[in-house]
């Protein structure tokens, strides 16, 4: 994929959720480009809030710009002068696969876009013994430039790795983190210190790290913030007590709990495209909606690496957490602001007018081996790291409902697996057909055939489409299904960045939006947790299906007794 | 209820993917097919729309089958002409569809052993019998069905209707005329040739044809209106701030203005063209597609509109420009066009629907020559997000960033929703993006020509896309008074050079109304 870069984008990549003034204004001589600042205390002047940075005061470019060219150029104040503060980003778990993977190239990235502060330092910490020249040779074989700016990039490598440094240590060893306290000083040279932690840690060690990190190695100028990735938890039970652990040695407001699909691209927009066109508003209930789909799909299975996902299984490794929250989102009623406080208020609203599932209302399977052609897919029991008689869902489909006055009776219908036919996640609105058609002979029968239907694929090839009936060109009178489209990649020409990155960025920012407060997690956990104890406690068998395929035939039969077609598996697609 | 419908199966609904299969609907397959015999006299035949559109379309619909089996076709015009002359003039002008060439030079000649020529002056009963004797003789007894299309100037119509029908009447089937505009200058003399017509005419033999409604886009409209779920609820002045009717042409004259010069922009594309797709587009859900329902919920729209007033209109003329070299010429540069000519090559207008559905809403209207573009489209813009949560994302302009439905009519047809959207990107910046739908791209299948279809509903008799004459006396008198002050007060145009975006006018009406034209955004 080559892309294009605009000059123009480069330099204010980031600076986007900031003041936005016109360039001729006696502000601009203070417009210092490329500048970081919005984790320094702000100038107050221009802020609403400190959560979200939007200025009271946004005024716009009015006579340039245009679709190709943003309108507004986004500015920010710094009212301390730079190098004031540092940041000291600390990646807990530093040999893991997630942390060379995602969370290395997602700093690079940021570094390389100029959205990191000019003051600070990576550090890996792991039990390892490793020298930081080895931590350097071992991210910068993972690093790549971003495909669109070549450019400089080896030297910017370079520059990023001098700033990466390793200790090694255990992770429930206070002492060892004390001396990771004393490197971070001597890094931080006793200015400002902000500092975060992300644990890319198994579960079971969270709390130990948590507890070792902020009494030996909290900032005691600035800010201590950590991430922490899912599981959190296995139930209701177990995610309060990791919940109240930590607590015990952060506030709320210290902690980050990441769900990457929030961070992605269709997934931030889903809100945008709702409240920001006066088309959809009118639309976006029970009177004209009839039914939403969730689905979630991997063309592989647990390839050998399934043992942490037998703890866990399909849904909670992807519904309870990933697609509840994208729901929530969807449904939510318009929060008083985009702040993360009235965003996640909205949210869990939304969650918590939901009833727990019913085991009716579920679906589960498990593949099984499937020979195509001359070769031989295993199935999900055959994986050496799971147990033979495992009983672990690897595909769920549920059907849910929220109780409130917009959503009354629209069934919710998520679905996710592994080792199906395709690999995508998408959103898709079904919307009810038109009363007293006046094509109705141009389409037959089944007048659900003709409904409308608005699709959000999250990946891969972001798109939104949105399905209309349209005349089939020719004489005569044949009416016809066709996509009003937005395929990103034919529209923007600009690498769409990870998901990491965006969520990166938001924790060092404070950004809270994206990520889970311990209520909405609670809320998730309770709609979940009675269903996953009766699947468990029962020992209830899942439905077998080949590797590669559709998945069960089960979830027709669930999307039947709601009235509801997979838009996924109509034939169109 | 027209074949049309009642024929769409079931099957063809299934068969929504393979879009190059023919419209089997309209194959007749009862027995009257072979008791009955359609005659069609093309009069005015030598004439340059017989040539390029109504033969064409003739053979096409040949090609296609949609014709009944026994038909055939008959040139009347006043120069002599053999059977074998037509025939080579008409071959000339015959393509085979792009996509189906196999045995297009047979079926050619099939068809044009089906066309005969008489000679004949428009004004002579005599020459119309001898024609009538003609048919007959192809007819050989069967129920006979005679369709005339009058492509002749409008002073000559009523002369040769009266002397079609007083002697070349079909005595045992179905006689209908075909006439395109202009349908007069104005409502006197609109209603006069409505009641000439209507000496010798019925109102259901009478098809007035505006080919624009045979456009596949306008056709689609209703479609798109009345099945899609999610277009209903903003079909209204809740939330559609104003709706905007936009015709350009990128040439002028070009030495033929003679006719256009009588005749001004306006009543030659606004009257009739913009004024049918407003209807259209604005009219309440009628009771059925039948085209008396269609057509009295279009009578509505028009009969709640107040006549134009000069304040709401703006008029220009292009005059000549220089670019790179080349020189265009002023309209009244044009040999056959008087050079003290005022008559508008450009106009804009705001009109008003006085109804529950649309009160307030500005419905605008831009058409002209001679400008930067050749397009036809039709701009919905929807109001601005009430308590928008991302205003700030936006600036001060919240018009800008405004939904906005586009249906192109032509050239490349297209319908697409401009949306608001997220800048892929870390940060939040929002952008207007495209839903859209190209029809190049998604329908392999060649759009037929507009004269296609309407001359085959004239066949079948479907009006839909025709006009009444209470539609036509109701659109005249939206404009006649205007159409008067102009003349009357011989209104100077605003002059614009040729092969720009027109007179600086049409912005000043815009604003007055609150509205920017859509195509002159810097999106577009």
């Amino acid at each position: 994929m080559a892309k294009v870069f605009s000059s123009f984008h480069v330099e204010n990549f980031c600076f986007t959720r900031k003041l936005t003034i016109l360039p001729n204004s006696p502000h601009f001589q203070k417009w210092v480009p490329n500048i970081f600042s919005r984790i320094e205390p702000r100038n107050h002047l221009f802020e609403l809030r400190s959560s979200n940075g939007y200025p009271l005061n946004a005024v716009s470019l009015q006579d340039e710009g245009s679709a190709a060219n943003p309108l507004v150029q986004e500015v920010d104040f710094p009212e301390f002068e730079k190098g004031d503060s540092t940041l000291s980003i600390t990646v807990v778990g530093a040999s893991g696969d997630l942390a060379k993977k995602k969370i290395f190239p997602a700093l690079f990235a940021l570094y390389y876009e100029d959205c990191l502060p000019e003051n600070f330092v990576v550090f890996g910490y792991a039990r390892t013994k490793m020298k930081d020249e080895e931590l350097r040779n071992m991210i910068s074989r993972t690093l790549t430039c971003r495909i669109d700016k070549r450019e400089n990039c080896g030297d910017k490598m370079e520059q990023f790795l001098k700033r990466c440094f390793y200790h090694s240590g255990q992770y429930n060893s206070e002492e060892h983190f004390a001396e990771l306290n004393c490197k971070l000083k001597e890094k931080e040279g006793g200015k400002l210190s902000n500092r975060l932690f992300y644990l890319s840690i198994p579960p079971n060690i969270f709390v130990d790290v948590v507890r070792c990190a902020s009494t030996k190695a909290s900032s005691t100028t600035g800010w201590t913030r950590v991430i922490v990735e899912k599981p959190f938890g296995r139930d209701s039970e177990s995610s309060s007590e990791l919940t109240r652990c930590l607590k015990q040695y952060l506030n709320e407001d210290q902690i980050f709990r990441i769900d990457h699909y929030l961070g992605k691209e269709l997934v931030e927009n889903l809100s945008v495209l709702r409240f920001s066109n006066l088309v959809f508003e009118p639309l976006w209930s029970r009177n004209y909606i009839r039914n939403v789909q969730f689905i979630f799909s991997e063309d592989f299975g647990t390839e050998g690496r399934g043992g942490y996902f037998d703890h866990y299984g399909i849904i909670r490794d992807i519904m309870q957490n990933h697609l509840l929250q994208i729901l929530a989102l969807f449904a939510m009623e318009t929060p008083v602001s985009m702040d993360a406080e009235d965003i996640r208020n909205e949210k869990v609203k939304v969650l918590r007018s939901m009833k727990p599932l019913q085991l009716e209302d579920v679906i589960v399977g498990q593949y099984k081996g499937h020979k195509k052609g001359d070769k031989l897919y295993p199935g999900y029991t055959d994986d050496p790291t799971v147990p033979n008689d495992s009983v672990t869902p690897t595909f769920a489909a549920a059907a849910l409902f929220i109780n409130n006055a917009r959503w009354d009776g629209v069934p919710f219908l998520m679905k996710a697996g592994k080792a199906l036919h395709t690999k995508g996640a998408e959103i898709r609105v079904q919307f009810r057909h038109v009363p007293g058609n006046l094509y109705k002979r141009n389409f037959g029968t089944d007048l659900d055939k003709a409904t409308n239907e608005l699709v959000l694929r999250v990946q891969p090839d972001e798109a939104i489409y949105l399905k209309i009936n349209n005349k089939v060109p020719g004489l005569g009178m044949r009416l016809d299904r066709s996509d009003l489209n937005l395929l990103y990649k034919a529209r923007y020409t600009r690498e769409i960045p990870d998901a990491y990155e965006r969520l990166l960025l938001d924790a060092v920012e404070g950004e809270r939006r994206l990520f889970i407060r311990s209520d909405e997690l609670d809320a998730a956990w309770a709609l979940f947790t009675p269903l996953l104890k009766e699947l468990e406690e029962r020992k209830i068998a899942p439905e077998l299906y080949p590797y590669g395929s559709r998945g069960p035939v089960g979830a027709y039969y669930l999307a039947a007794k709601h009235n509801v077609r997979w838009g996924d598996l109509t034939g169109e697609e | 209820m027209p074949a049309i419908e009642d024929e769409a199966p079931l099957k063809n609904l299934k068969e929504g993917s393979s879009l190059v299969t023919p419209p089997k609907e309209h194959k007749k397959s009862n027995d009257n097919d072979d008791k009955s015999t359609v005659s069609i006299t093309v009069v005015g035949a030598s004439g340059d729309l017989a040539k390029k559109k109504i033969f064409p379309a003739l053979f096409a619909l040949y090609y296609e089958d949609c014709l009944p089996k026994h038909f055939t076709i008959f040139g009347y015009a006043r120069s002599k002409m053999t059977d074998a002359e037509l025939r080579n003039m008409v071959r000339k002008t015959l393509t085979c569809r792009i996509d189906k060439r196999e045995n297009c030079g047979e079926k050619m000649e099939e068809f044009l052993s089906r066309c005969f020529y008489q000679s004949g002056q428009y004004d002579s009963e005599e020459n119309f019998e001898e024609l009538d004797k003609k048919l007959k003789e192809h007819e050989t007894g069967r129920v006979s069905n005679r369709l005339f299309y009058l492509s002749i100037p409008p002073n000559i119509f009523v002369n040769a209707v009266k002397c079609a029908t007083l002697s070349a009447t079909s005595a045992n089937g179905w006689t209908r005329v075909i006439v395109e505009k202009p349908f007069g200058r104005d409502s006197e003399s609109s209603a006069a040739l409505t009641s000439a017509l209507k000496q010798y005419l019925e109102e259901d033999q009478i098809f007035r044809i505006d080919h624009y409604l045979g456009k596949e886009l306008i056709e689609n409209l209703s479609v798109l209106r009345f099945s899609n779920l999610i277009f209903e609820p903003l079909w209204s002045r809740q939330y559609i701030r104003n709706v905007q009717l936009i015709f350009s042409e990128d040439f002028g004259t070009e030495g033929r203005g003679g006719y256009f010069d009588h005749y001004g922009i306006i009543r030659d594309i606004m009257q009739n063209h913009l004024l049918q797709i407003l209807a259209i587009f604005a009219m309440e859900t009628p009771v059925s597609l039948d085209a008396e329902d269609i057509r009295n919920e279009k009578v509505k729209v028009l009969r709640s509109m107040m006549p134009l007033r000069a304040d709401d209109v703006v008029i220009g003329q292009y005059k000549s420009h220089t670019k790179g070299g080349v020189s265009y010429p002023g309209y009244t540069d044009d040999k056959t066009v008087p050079k003290d000519s005022l008559t508008p090559t450009f106009a804009a207008a705001a009109l008003f629907i006085n109804n529950a559905r649309w009160d307030g809403v500005p419905f605008l209207m831009k058409a002209g020559k001679a400008l930067h573009n050749r397009r036809a489209e039709i701009r919905v813009q929807f109001r601005h997000v009430p308590g928008n949560l991302y205003n700030r994302s936006f600036g001060t302009d919240l018009d800008r960033a405004t939904n906005e439905l586009v249906i192109r009519v032509q050239p490349d047809e297209a319908i697409y929703l401009k949306i608001n959207n997220k800048v892929p990107g870390l940060g939040m910046r929002l952008d207007r993006s495209n839903l859209n739908l190209l029809y190049k791209a998604r329908y392999s299948k060649e759009i037929p020509c507009a004269y296609e279809r309407l001359l085959l509903d004239a066949i079948e008799g479907e009006r839909r896309l025709f006009i009444r004459s209470d539609e036509l006396d109701a659109a005249w008198s939206l404009f006649t008074p205007l159409l008067k002050e102009l003349d009357e007060k011989k209104i100077i145009p605003e002059y614009y050079p040729y092969g720009s975006r027109g007179p600086v006018g049409a912005h000043y009406l815009a604003a007055k109304y609150n509205v920017k034209w859509g195509d002159l955004g810097v999106e577009e």
